[in-house]
Parts: C-alpha cells; structure tokens; sequence
C-alpha cells in the first residue's frame, strides 16, 4: 500500500473536519463527560423487559414467538443435557449425530448413544454451544470467539442448541456493553462478540420470511442451573 | 440491466413509470415494513426518548469527529487492525483492490454494504482478475441479474419470485426446479455454502466503529457477515468516518432504534462486534484485518451545513414510507442511495449539478422526517439543496422562466386570479368523466397518469364566497 498517498488522505481528511468546525474546542475530559452523560439516558430509553427477573424474561420472550425460529427450555442440572438434546433429535427427526464444542463441560457429559465431534463443516448437522451471555431484552446469547469456540459452529450447521448458564443471563444489552468494557480493560476482549437473536432469517425475495438462510433454522436455548 | 445516471432523472422516472407492475412489487415490500414499523414503535413507548438519545449520541460523535476517528485509529491498530485512509471513493476502491492482490486474493466473499457499492467497488472487482462473490441473498440475486440496487435494506425487492427462479437455474450448480421460495433460498444456501469456505478475502462493511476500542460491528438477519469474515485468511472493512460511536454502550441506543425501523422487527440476529485479527491459537477467524476509512463527501458535508445528514443509520424507513420513492423505486434515482436520503447524500458524494433533480423528487410531506430514527431534517436539507441549485443556475432554463412568472404573477393578485379562473375553463374543456387523459403542457402528467379536474371555481372565488356569506349571516342575525 503506499504510505505516502495514506498518510496524505489522512491529513486531508482531518484538515476538513478542522476547517469545518473550527470553533470546538478539543478538551478529552469534557467530551468523556458529555459522552458518559449520554449514556445516563438510556434507562428512559429502552423497552421494558417482560418480568423483572432476567431468565423469566428471557424464558416469556422465546415462548411469546418473539425470538425469530427459537425455542426454549430450562434445566436444574447439567447432566440432563444429552437427555434434552436426544428429544430435540426426535422432535425434528434428526439422526443422532451432534457438533459439540469442545470444552471439559459438554464433552464430559454421558453423551451415550450420541455420535459427538467437533468437525462443523457440513450442513444438515446439528451444533452444541455454551453461550457466554444471555440477553433477556433481546431474547440473545452471546459468544466470544477463542481456541475452543470456533465462531463458525454457530453459524454452519442447520439445527444449533446454546447453553446459557442462568447466572449470566443480563436483563439488558447496555449491561453486556459494561462487561465488555471491564473485559477490554483487562486486555482480554476476544476477537469476535456476537449476539445472536434467533435464527438466519432472510425476507429478500418477495418479502417473504425464510429461516436458514445461510445458517441456522431452528434454534433451542436451554437455561441451566449453575452447578 | 442498463445502470441509470442521476444526471437522467427525468428520462429514469419515465422509463419505471412505464413499468406496470414495478408500483405494485416496490409496494409489497415498503408498504410491510412501513405496517411493521408503525407495529414496532407502538410496542416500544419509550421509542422518542431512544430517538432523541440516539440523535444526540451521532450529534455528539460528528460534534468531536476529529477527536473519536483518532481515538479509533489508535485503538484498531492497537488491536492489530491496518487502518488505511481514503478521501475519494476512487482510492478506497483501490486500496481494497491492491490488498487482495497483494495476497494473491482469487476468489473474494462481500458481505452487504452500501459503502461498497458508493465507492464503486463491486465495478472495480468486476473488472479485475478475481472472482467476487455477493453473500447477501439480495446481493446475490442482483450480482446474478447484473443490477445495481433498488434500495438500501432490500436490494433486490425489484425482482420477482419468477425473475429468481430463472437466474438461479442459469446460474447455480444444483438448482432447485420448484418455485417455493424456500426451497430457492435453499438453492442459494448450496450453492454459496462452499464459497464462503473456500474464499481468500472476506469484505464487509460496518454498521457501527467503536472509538475506544477500534471495533467495528456487523448487523445482519442472514449471518452472512460473519460467514464471510471468518474463514478467509484476510478481513477488509470499508467503512465511512460517520460511522464512529464512542463506545459499544452508545451504538446500543442505535441498535434499537436500526432494525425497528428498518424492518420493525425489535432486532437484528445477529450483532457482531470485530475486534481485530485472530488471536493466538483461535479456533477460527482471519489471520489479518485491515479497515479504510473513507470520506468520500462527508467533510465537504460537515463543511456545508449538511452535518444532520452525517446521523444517518442507513435504516431505509425514509424511503419506505416516501409517496415518490414508492412510485418510482430505487433506481430511477441513479445512485447507490435512492430515496429521501439518497437525494440529500448523491449531490455531496457525486455533484449537486448532477443531482439537482432528485431534490424536487419530493412533496415536503415531512414523512420522511416524522419516521427517521435520529431526527434527520430531510425536507429542510431539501430545501436548501433547491436553493443551491437555484443559486447555482443549474435549473433548466423553462424552470426557471416559470417559477419567475409564477413570481411575477403572485405579486400581481388581479392578475393571478383573471389566469387562475381562465385556467379553470381552460382544464375543463379537457375533463372527461371527472378526469383529465390529455392537456398541452402537461404530457409530463399525463403520460403516466391522469390529472384530476379541478373544483368549478377558483380557491379565491370560493373563498370570497364563503366570507360573503358569513358576513350575510352574522348580519342577519
């Protein structure tokens, strides 16, 4: 790339902004304040949750239909995963074969009768997940890209299931943004965040919906009890 | 398709107003969103409170541009992102174009992005020697009829279910033969699944750019952003500097108010957040990321007074909900940006001379205003567009001897009501049926539709007449 012609768009780009308001005075700590006052607003500013407690929220959302292709179950401990998992197989007619991430909590679980793996580049598969976050005003989970949670696994396969610790569900996306903020002060924010709200949806031809555009169709949360 | 210039807006509205069926297919669409919209604002009553935060954090933002797009340059390479500056869309084409050359790029995955096509970037692929593929469902459909786009949410509503079924047979490896629309975005599904794994370059663009952190953020409903970022070797954003939010807490006010009123569903499904390249040891994701930022007109807008333009969150509910967008579709505009926002923003990113046009194309209804997510003034930006124009002499010259009559006889009220009322008589002679088909002076009108006939009278003989009476009554009594 050339530097110079880089450099030279660069300066021109910030010598129009000057020349366009020459009269701001360029003060940090006064533009964090009207910034950081900003944010005080959005509690007037956002809708309201559906109950107050977050996983209740969260829970009403998905069943109201209002989380595009998801549905929702909760369970009181962890082992009862590979049960639920074996009756979203039958209720979809699924053949009995899972992409798991692979971490020690879903890969210890007693997966009998289960064909697990954690090769996602097929379609017609379904995928496992352990979410980071749940959203309850936007009925999201959240994952953070790392060596053991390849972002594609929630975006390649047909049938996708997210576990949500039901300690981390937040009642708002602002109280996600304020995790953010204290991880990326650790230096720790990971390559990708995403806030996953339903499944791959498209309306693009004659406006009419069709889930599993590109990814997902059916998507199932399920909330567990912290063990 | 023949792409339309801005410059021939007149001979591009004839040519869709010929169209029989292009009304009815842009309505399909506009008139749904602008239902679920209205749906969605009645669901959300704290919706004006968000609307007046969500103008105020792009306010403030453009208020310390100078300030966040440093802050943001510093933190994305901080993150290991390349940032590279482009002050004409031209050069961040270019940029674009010599980084996938410069990694030997055969094959290049684009998710959607409106900057990408302003800065000419889908042209500037076509002409080079690597292959680009469109993952946005619309995209596609358009990149395989060879169209630009009709709008900015929804590229492709000009085309029908039957016009898809006919491309993707032509064009897919193992094409559906029902014409269901789902089995043909499954169609789609097959035959892009590979290309996203297979490709060496994935482009977006950015929906929001984090200052304090030099993030940037995707939001789509297809998942075909991250689909696209994630497999290649190499990540390119292009983004415009109007992008910039603070922080990830001041795009969230912006993110509820983007999908509510761009489709009226309460959000998107998905918001990702780049924070630069693959960290060690990452299960997936690019080995390098570059972002250029571009201008491209937006200083000389924050220059010219136009800097409310610069809130513009790209939601498309000016458009849905515009009487003439809805007449005439996207791209009779001649530009990448059609609509109301579209007539503010071509005049800054191509001319205004070239452009003029497009900022008459409008009945000051004030819609486009009342549904905009961050209070944009569009008929006041208008219409200081038309007074530019005017000043500039680039009306035509028959414009501009009307308006000077109509000038001239407005000041001269006698005058005004004699050829008012002789207008009357004169329209009447052409009424048939309360309608009229033809009339001199008025083919522009009547070639696509009929003039209604007017009242029996003048407003000003109706009005007197009115006064008069009144007086009688009051008098009488």
């Amino acid at each position: 790339m050339n530097k110079e012609q880089n450099e030279l768009s660069r300066e021109k780009i910030f010598s129009a902004i000057k020349a366009a308001k020459p009269t701001i005075k360029m003060d940090v700590n006064t533009i964090q304040e009207e910034a950081l006052e900003l944010l005080k607003e959005s509690k007037f500013a956002r809708p309201k949750l559906l109950s107050e407690d977050a996983t209740q929220a969260l829970l009403l959302r998905i069943e109201a239909g209002l989380v595009i292709g998801t549905s929702c179950e909760k369970l009181t401990s962890l082992d009862d995963l590979p049960k639920s998992v074996n009756q979203f197989f039958s209720k979809h007619s699924l053949p009995q074969e899972l992409k798991v991430q692979s971490i020690d909590k879903l890969e210890k679980l007693n997966w009998e009768g289960i064909s697990t793996d954690s090769d996602i580049q097929q379609d017609n598969t379904v995928g496992l997940c352990w979410a980071e976050y749940g959203v309850a005003e936007t009925g999201s989970f959240v994952v953070h890209s790392s060596p053991d949670m390849p972002i594609l696994l929630n975006f390649l396969p047909l049938y996708l299931i997210a576990v949500i610790p039901k300690s981390k569900i937040l009642h708002y996306m602002d109280d996600y943004a304020l995790i953010a903020n204290e991880i990326a002060k650790k230096a720790e924010t990971p390559r990708n965040m995403c806030l996953i709200s339903g499944v791959s949806g498209t309306t693009d031809i004659e406006g009419v919906l069709v889930q599993g555009a590109h990814g997902p169709e059916i998507l199932h949360i399920i909330i567990v009890e912290d063990q | 398709m023949q792409v339309n210039k801005p410059e021939n807006f007149n001979q591009n509205v004839s040519k869709a107003l010929a169209q029989s069926d292009l009304k009815k297919i842009i309505r399909r669409t506009t008139d749904k969103a602008e239902s679920k919209r209205s749906e969605a604002v009645a669901n959300f009553p704290e919706f004006e409170n968000a609307r007046t935060q969500g103008q105020k954090v792009k306010d403030h933002t453009i208020k310390y541009m100078d300030h966040y797009l440093a802050e943001f340059e510093k933190n994305a390479l901080a993150q290991g992102t390349i940032v590279h500056w482009a002050s004409t869309g031209e050069e961040a084409s270019k940029i674009v174009l010599a980084i996938c050359r410069q990694h030997k790029a055969k094959k290049v995955t684009r998710s959607k992005s409106m900057l990408g096509e302003e800065i000419g970037l889908t042209h500037a692929f076509d002409n080079s020697e690597m292959e680009r593929i469109e993952t946005d469902l619309a995209e596609h459909i358009i990149q395989l009829a060879g169209d630009p786009p009709s709008h900015i949410v929804w590229p492709a509503m000009h085309r029908s279910r039957e016009d898809v079924v006919k491309l993707f047979r032509e064009f897919h490896t193992d094409p559906t033969y029902s014409e269901e629309i789902t089995d043909l975005v499954r169609s789609a599904r097959r035959d892009l699944r590979n290309k996203f794994l297979t490709s060496d370059i994935g482009i977006s663009g950015s929906n929001f750019l984090l200052a304090d952190s030099g993030s940037s953020c995707t939001v789509t409903n297809e998942g075909n952003a991250e689909l696209t970022i994630t497999p290649p070797k190499v990540h390119i954003v292009t983004a415009g500097i109007e992008k910039l939010v603070p922080s990830m807490a001041h795009a969230i006010p912006l993110l509820r108010l983007l999908t509510r009123s761009a489709t009226g569903a309460e959000i998107t499904q998905y918001i990702t957040f780049h924070n630069g390249p693959k960290r060690t040891n990452d299960a997936d994701g690019p080995e390098e990321t570059h972002i250029v930022l571009v201008d491209n007109g937006r200083t000389k807008m924050l220059a010219e007074g136009m800097e409310e333009m610069l809130r513009c969150i790209r939601c498309g509910a000016c458009m849905n909900h515009c009487v003439v967008y809805k007449h005439i579709g996207g791209h009779a505009y001649g530009s990448v940006y059609p609509g109301p926002m579209g007539s503010v923003l071509t005049p800054h990113l191509n001319s205004l001379e070239v452009a003029n046009k497009q900022t008459h194309a409008c009945t000051m209804n004030g819609r486009c205003e009342d549904v905009c997510p961050v209070n944009i003034p569009l008929p006041k930006l208008l219409r200081s567009l038309r007074a530019q124009s005017w000043q500039k002499k680039y009306e035509p010259l028959t414009n501009r001897y009307v308006v000077k009559s109509f000038a001239m006889m407005a000041k001269r009220p006698k005058l005004f009501q004699l050829l008012s009322s002789c207008g009357v008589i004169f329209m009447k002679m052409f009424s048939r049926k309360g309608w009229i088909s033809y009339m001199p002076f008025t083919s522009g009108w009547t070639r696509n539709r009929d003039l209604i006939e007017p009242e029996s009278t003048t407003f000003m003989h109706q009005y007197k007449k009115m006064k008069k009476a009144e007086t009688t009554k009051s008098g009488g009594a």
